[in-house]
């Protein structure tokens, strides 16, 4: 019993509006105040990434149930341009944009789980989960 | 079939008995052996052959009652779950043979002899091993919480100055803990410099020696200053061999020294008021 | 929206009110450098206590602009930054070293007067 809601990206405003779902989630599905700041946070640094990199693509949140465990998706497509080295783009303080970094592997430390799949040329799709402790 | 197999163990109780506390026994390992006494062990035995012929004459709710309450026992006892559902096992086994040894069946029914055991003794396992699961599943959850009231709390001293006690083995989940109740104790007591008192850790490894300076940081990032304190000859050796940089972190060996500094830092003293002796009255209030 | 700064006597007080766009935190950055340029102020507390979240965008934007008032002559103290924002800050990676901070406003303030030398 999965319920999903997509923010598309296409303007600054819109990493606002991610950020403001997610957090919304996260408060009906009973996550503390750090959690609530985890996710938010985490929505952000991919929101941010898909505006600066690909310039447009969509950040879903999920409710999810798994064997009475409650938990949240995020799941962030877009369809630019890829990262080339995935194992870089994972390294801290790693950044062609100038800014500092922490993004992806920062992403990967807030939450309980982290998947990326991309391919060059082809678009960049990042899922992320956490559970409620 | 039925029928057959009750009257069969009516009539043997005894010999099967007889026959399952000594195939049981060369089961059983030490742990078994060792936890409970012969007396118990064969009381027990009794207790657990009687209930599984019970299956065949009570009625299913009684019987299920029956079954959980022996289950409870045996768990409390401390019997392995392997050893008693070999005991189903080893019963059926038994009474099979017993009842094709006197001849009881033809050879055309030892098929159905086989199925109807089968067929009575599968539930009676899976019933056991429902009660074994959901007593660890309580078991699990309750030291879960246990634990998690374990985590540490913060202890306002003086104003401006807490302490934090840890006790004990710290992972990752924990870690997450003592970080939030450090934060939200810090800021909760507008603590300004906060004693984090290792004495209790058994071990400092790289990861808890990499949540210490995580703690340390956030508490700067609110305002306040970190020391950690309580730290063993051992733990110190441990850290610098394993090269662990805790040069951000103000550290001291005691939590006493670690309060001298930290009442400096907030520019406080504290002096003896009057002589302690044994032919004056006054006294401190 | 922009954010307001205060003045007191020779320091700047920014408390920062709701979450912080992309837009809203570069503007902030230019109007509290032109304010510093302005008023010659020699300190700037910024207060963060309803702040409930802030990523690695607004953390570089802050850094940066503690650092640029640092080269005009200003020293920054942050105060009150929550708990939450604290771990996620830490977990992101960013420790924002070299910040002075302080619990609350009042503190901070008085933190200031201490580096001034006051």
């Amino acid at each position: 019993m999965d319920i999903q809601s997509c923010v598309n990206i296409q303007t600054e405003w819109d990493i606002v509006a991610a950020r403001q779902l997610g957090r919304n989630v996260a408060k009906e599905l009973g996550f503390g105040v750090v959690d609530q700041a985890r996710i938010t946070t985490a929505i952000s640094e991919l929101a941010r990434n898909i505006f600066i990199y690909a310039h447009k693509g969509r950040v879903c949140i999920e409710k999810m149930n798994d064997k009475g465990h409650a938990g949240l998706r995020i799941i962030a497509i877009d369809s630019g341009p890829g990262i080339n080295d995935i194992r870089l783009a994972m390294e801290d303080g790693y950044s062609t944009s100038g800014g500092l970094g922490a993004g992806l592997p920062g992403v990967k430390r807030l939450m309980d789980e982290f998947q990326i799949v991309s391919s060059p040329g082809k678009g960049t799709e990042i899922t992320a989960i956490k559970w409620i402790r | 079939m039925n029928s057959l197999i009750i009257n069969y163990i009516d009539n043997h109780k005894e010999h099967i008995l007889n026959l399952w506390v000594e195939k049981m026994k060369e089961k059983a390992d030490d742990r078994v052996l060792r936890v409970v006494s012969n007396q118990v062990f064969v009381g027990t035995s009794r207790e657990f052959v009687e209930m599984v012929t019970s299956n065949l004459n009570d009625e299913n709710e009684e019987y299920s009652e029956r079954l959980r309450d022996f289950a409870e026992k045996v768990v409390k006892l401390g019997w392995p779950i392997s050893f008693v559902t070999e005991g189903i096992q080893v019963f059926s086994t038994i009474v099979y043979d017993g009842i094709k040894d006197e001849k009881l069946i033809n050879e055309e029914d030892e098929m159905k002899l086989f199925y109807g055991l089968h067929k009575w003794t599968n539930p009676m396992t899976n019933e056991i091993v429902n009660v074994y699961s959901t007593t660890w599943e309580r078991t699990v959850s309750l030291q879960k919480i246990a634990l998690q009231e374990l985590s540490a709390p913060l202890i306002p001293v003086f104003d401006g100055i807490s302490v934090m006690p840890l006790i004990g083995a710290i992972d990752t989940e924990r870690a997450k803990q003592i970080m939030e109740n450090l934060l939200n104790g810090v800021v909760k007591h507008r603590s300004e410099v906060v004693l984090i008192d290792i004495t209790g850790v058994p071990v400092v490894d790289t990861m808890v020696a990499h949540h210490i300076i995580q703690a340390a940081d956030a508490v700067r990032l609110v305002g306040a200053q970190c020391m950690l304190v309580g730290i063993r000859p051992e733990i110190a050796q441990t850290i610098v061999s394993l090269g662990i940089n805790l040069n951000q972190v103000t550290t001291k060996n005691t939590l006493k020294k670690g309060m001298e500094a930290a009442l400096e830092i907030m520019k406080k003293k504290m002096i003896q008021v009057g002589e302690i002796s044994e032919d004056s009255n006054s006294k401190i209030i | 929206m922009r954010i307001p700064i205060l003045k007191l006597y020779n320091c700047l007080l920014v408390s920062i009110q709701w979450e912080l766009d992309d837009q809203t935190a570069l503007q902030f950055q230019e109007d509290l450098l032109h304010k510093i340029h302005e008023t010659n102020a020699n300190g700037v507390v910024i207060d963060l206590t309803s702040i409930d979240f802030i990523d690695s965008f607004i953390a570089k934007v802050l850094g940066d602009v503690i650092n640029m008032s640092k080269l005009m002559g200003a020293k920054v103290v942050i105060t009150g930054i929550q708990p939450a924002v604290a771990i996620t800050l830490i977990e992101l990676g960013i420790s924002l070293n070299d910040v002075l901070t302080s619990l609350d406003l009042e503190k901070g303030l008085e933190k200031l007067k201490q580096e001034l030398g006051e």
